[in-house]
């Protein structure tokens, strides 16, 4: 019972917190480093797609460590489902 | 696992093209939308229509797991090569005075990569689980 009580007390704090931060945030938003990509981008990575020139030279060590996630599932899904005497 | 005589007749014309397409999503991932996750899983759908056409084949997956495992060094390997060039390391090895044309190499090579990359991951996926399953 005390349980679920906390648990409705946290949940409507929460609610109440995330409300009211994206109320306020429309207030707050910056545009520079918006203005900065569409300004910049093409002359900087020679990309017309601003999406490819952001992924693969402005943050591309994010996007290494984004494929080595596919890397880590798939040697994991190989290792559950390989039979005992079976090595791949 | 039985399939009908009109979805392998299907298949086999679809099969080229959906390889084609996903290609020229990997190459135009500077111009167009698109990329090489995009296109990478575009391929990966082209071999998943290959278990429509040949059920029986048996497939070597040896050769997938080392291929995407390689394929993963060259990608650090390309991106490592700018820490030579400019200093510093997860950039474009090209220089910024160069032509937007040849700066877009980068991305090109880059992309292929990737695209190849996951392409191999998400068939192998499926495949282990298609030959769990038989």
């Amino acid at each position: 019972m005390i349980k679920k009580v906390i648990l409705i007390v946290m949940l409507i704090a929460i609610i109440f917190i995330f409300s009211n931060v994206a109320l306020k945030s429309v207030e707050n938003i910056d545009s520079d480093s918006k203005d900065y990509y569409l300004t910049n981008t093409y002359n900087d990575t020679g990309s017309k797609n601003i999406v490819t020139g952001i992924y693969l030279d402005y943050r591309l060590f994010d996007s290494i460590f984004e494929a080595s996630i596919l890397i880590i599932s798939v040697s994991g899904i190989i290792y559950m489902s390989k039979k005992d005497d079976e090595v791949l | 696992m039985k399939t009908s005589d009109i979805l392998i007749c299907i298949s086999r014309l679809l099969f080229p093209f959906i390889l084609l397409y996903g290609f020229y999503i990997i190459i135009n991932g500077h111009l167009t939308p698109g990329g090489g996750f995009q296109g990478g899983a575009i391929l990966a759908t082209a071999i998943l229509i290959s278990y429509f056409i040949y059920p029986e084949k048996i497939r070597d997956l040896n050769l997938l797991i080392k291929l995407e495992k390689y394929v993963f060094m060259v990608i650090l390997i390309i991106a490592s090569i700018s820490l030579f060039t400019k200093g510093e390391i997860f950039t474009s090895f090209i220089s910024i005075e160069k032509s937007n044309s040849f700066k877009s190499l980068f991305l090109i090579i880059l992309n292929l990569f990737i695209g190849i990359k996951v392409s191999t991951g998400l068939i192998l996926i499926f495949s282990t689980f298609i030959e769990e399953g038989k």
